[in-house]
């Protein structure tokens, strides 16, 4: 881990599975012995809005993110990916589940990723899921971890994504959950 | 940090740290009603007794008074106990919580009262410390979960210490926090359970109170005394490197979002004290503290309550003189500026203009809370609506509140109050010559909760209006809990017996009630057209239950795919504004409704919505 620790935005739409996201990043975060503290919405707030999780490994004390302090921000729904850009520190990493390519011709988006140095990771989550998984949109929360293992994010190495994945999910879809796992892995070396 | 592999760790929601650790107490009945931010922590319970093979009670009461009830009747027997409640949920209870303060109880009694700072799933900002203050009651504020699970513990020996109630209130950052916490693998043996005949001890009457009241204001003195000197791990002093600029008095989850801010900014020459039990406060520790600063700054959620206890507030900022906002939650964002702001200096501020200019262009906005794609509530609202246009639709707290946005609702105060303030309506009608239909809308939950009493008193005053039971077999908003309605109960092998609805109803007077389908639109409204004559006709309540689990439930149901004919389509978007499902979309630049299959479930009910018949069922 890089100097005092890593902090995570993951931003989407209720209903999205973001929390499971959550769960595979502490799970590994504790494996590799390190303290976490984060913050969930539940309840009314998480009924098919806007939901955000903060994620903070390492010697942290308040569940929080402050602003321009995230190391990565993950977007399950680009337009939320965006809206949310604030909370990445210089030279962090933007993960998004684009699909609308034009929105990243928009000038002044384009103005402040380059002035920030952010790096944006950008994969096509719904076509892929289309392609490939019969339009099954509720595994967008493995594609976006594969994703983020291929485009070697910290915090979500490959083989301990894989191995938190065959103890959190369910036996039954384990299978296709690894399928996935792979499709973001091959998405993000695209 | 610990090394790999070492120890047993988890990382656990606050409320299921704080569960376990009631389990670890040897708590012997727990009892709760579910609402955010307190939901998890019986279900919670219930596992963790479960996986232990605890002998415990774990149940929900009906509300949170009865749920209170419950466990103050287990702790006069001698039990062990807990209750669980949203700070709303308290003023249900608050009846008997402001009495059983001033009793000397006999088995260990908490009560978990988890506040909403901002708010992010509540009716209100209202602040659980203050109702302690008010009760006279000692309450911890944990400033993050592990120090919630720790707090546990101790509030069990304070509680048998004193014989007194004890109140833990964690905040939704709290509540809703990950955060790693080792797991439990033990509990302590419960406390012995022998209820003991005596008047003076448990009746609360005139003559009893006369002696119990002073003999409580003694032993919070007393607790206030060992909150001085003895309670060093919750409250203690982070001292400033040489002579402090600014002395923070800092309680629950803002002392944590401090600390972090603090070690972001490099500063040592802030002082910071930290109080974890608000109430009573350890004033002379506290002004010990403000004497030995030129200046001090109170970070506290939501309401001044450490603030108000202390006596000389010449030296301090805060809420009192306008130095902390007086709503709202308090942000890393927000503790930066006022903490800032007392030293003299602004928070260097982040430049986001080209991101504002990018959010208007691409029109960016905050999405706001929704009923689910094949939420049966939609369907309800939408044959309600179309049955009685000019009905006032009184309604109450729940998913179903979220119908605002198919305009099918045009109130919501507090659990229940759809059925009393239909009664009120009525009233103001009838007593100015005036007939107008009311029809409410409550869910299956809220009917037990609190939606019953206020039934039998419209049977019994005949007030004439519709009411509503959108019954989708489980409590939903709060996360898919059991209710009277159903058997399910919170530990495994429990079964309860399930009311229905429907006889509740009869039971309580009503001559009419009918069941229909949610998803038949057709029926609903027919239904509810039906209803209102009989209401009226009958001077009475009429009940009408549309039934259709929660989608969240995933009860398998047939797949009927629609699609829209575009020729069809007018672009009057009176799908979109009066249904508004989150499977249809609409193209402004096109004026034309599609379905975006990101979030269409295929429950086939949009197909009856299109005045122009341009939704359609298709085929396979």
């Amino acid at each position: 881990m890089s100097g005092s620790g890593m902090q995570y935005i993951i931003v989407g739409i209720g209903g999205q599975g973001i929390l499971f996201t959550s769960r595979v990043l502490g799970k590994i975060a504790i494996d590799k012995g390190f303290p976490v503290v984060g913050s969930e919405v539940h309840g009314m707030a998480q009924r098919g809005g806007s939901v955000i999780s903060h994620f903070k490994v390492g010697g942290y004390s308040g569940p929080l993110v402050s602003e321009g302090q995230a190391d990565v921000v993950m977007a399950f729904d680009q337009k939320e990916g965006i809206r949310n850009l604030a909370f990445l520190k210089e030279g962090g990493t933007f993960l998004v589940n684009a699909d609308d390519e034009s929105a990243f011709e928009n000038d002044h988006l384009k103005k402040y990723l380059a002035r920030r140095k952010i790096e944006t990771c950008r994969f096509a989550g719904f076509r892929i899921l289309d392609e490939h998984m019969g339009g099954k949109y509720l595994f967008l929360n493995v594609l976006i971890l594969g994703a983020a293992s291929g485009m070697k994010i910290e915090g979500f190495e490959e083989d301990r994504v894989a191995a938190a994945l065959k103890e959190l999910a369910p036996p039954k879809h384990l299978e296709a959950n690894l399928k996935v796992f792979e499709l973001g892995l091959k998405a993000a070396r695209a | 940090m610990t090394k790999e592999g070492a120890g047993k760790k988890s990382l656990l929601l606050g409320n299921e740290a704080i569960a376990q650790a009631v389990v670890a107490a040897g708590c012997q009945v727990a009892t709760a009603y579910p609402g955010t931010p307190s939901s998890e922590i019986l279900p919670a319970i219930a596992a963790a007794a479960d996986r232990l093979a605890a002998p415990m009670a774990v149940e929900w009461g009906a509300n949170e008074k009865v749920a209170f009830e419950m466990a103050v009747g287990a702790s006069f027997a001698g039990a062990r106990t807990c209750t669980a409640m949203k700070q709303v949920g308290l003023n249900v209870a608050a009846d008997a919580f402001m009495t059983v303060a001033l009793y000397q109880l006999k088995g260990g009694m908490l009560l978990i009262s988890a506040d909403d700072p901002g708010p992010h799933s509540s009716q209100n900002e209202q602040d659980s410390r203050m109702f302690a203050m008010f009760a006279k009651l000692p309450c911890f504020d944990p400033s993050d979960a592990s120090e919630a699970a720790a707090m546990v513990k101790d509030a069990y020996a304070l509680s048998e210490k004193h014989g007194i109630l004890v109140m833990l209130r964690p905040v939704t950052r709290v509540a809703h926090c990950r955060q790693t916490i080792d797991v439990v693998e033990s509990f302590e043996p419960g406390t012995p359970v022998k209820f003991e005949r005596d008047v003076n001890r448990w009746m609360a009457l005139p003559a009893i109170v006369r002696m119990s009241h002073p003999r409580h204001n003694a032993r919070i003195a007393k607790i206030r005394e060992e909150f001085e000197t003895d309670w060093g791990k919750y409250n203690y002093e982070l001292p400033a490197k040489g002579k402090a600029k600014l002395g923070v008095i800092a309680a629950g989850v803002s002392f944590s979002m401090l600390r972090d801010l603090m070690k972001e900014w490099g500063r040592d020459d802030i002082a910071v004290l930290k109080v974890g039990t608000p109430y009573p406060l350890p004033r002379k520790w506290v002004e010990s503290f403000i004497a030995r600063h030129d200046k001090i700054l109170i970070l506290e959620e939501t309401y001044p309550v450490i603030e108000t206890q202390i006596s000389d507030r010449s030296k301090v900022n805060g809420r009192w003189n306008g130095a902390v906002p007086e709503a709202g939650e308090l942000l890393p964002e927000v503790i930066e500026e006022i903490v800032l702001a007392q030293l003299g200096e602004t928070p260097p501020k982040l430049d986001t203009s080209e991101l504002a200019a990018a959010a208007g262009e691409l029109g960016l906005t905050v999405r706001k809370p929704q009923l689910c794609a094949g939420c049966p509530h939609r369907s309800s609202y939408f044959a309600i609506r179309k049955a009685i246009p000019a009905a006032i639709n009184p309604s109450d707290i729940g998913c179903y509140s979220l119908g605002v946005n198919q305009k099918g609702l045009d109130t919501s105060l507090c659990m229940g109050a759809s059925v009393t303030m239909s009664s009120g309506f009525y009233l103001a009608h009838k007593v100015t010559g005036q007939e107008r239909p009311v029809v409410a809308t409550l869910g299956d939950s809220t009917f037990f909760h609190m939606g019953v009493s206020g039934l039998l008193s419209a049977v019994y005053n005949r007030h004439a209006f519709v009411l509503c039971v959108l019954d989708n077999s489980i409590t939903a908003m709060t996360g898919g809990q059991s209710n009277p309605g159903l058997t399910g109960k919170p530990r495994e092998k429990d079964e309860g017996v399930a009311l229905s609805i429907e006889s509740v109803a009869r039971g309580c007077g009503v001559t009419f009630v009918e069941t229909v389908e949610a998803y038949d639109i057709a029926a609903g409204a027919g239904a509810v057209g039906r209803a209102w004559e009989h209401a009226k006709a009958s001077r009475s309540p009429a009940v009408l239950i549309f039934k259709h689990p929660c989608m969240l439930l995933r009860v398998p149901q047939d797949t009927v795919s629609v699609s829209v004919e575009r020729d069809k389509c007018v672009g009057c978007r009176y799908c979109i504004d009066y249904f508004g499902c989150p499977g249809l979309s609409f193209d402004e630049r096109a004026k034309k409704t599609s379905v975006d299959k990101r979030y269409c479930v295929s429950c086939g009910v949009c197909a009856a919505v299109c005045p122009h018949k341009a939704i359609v069922k298709s085929a396979g």
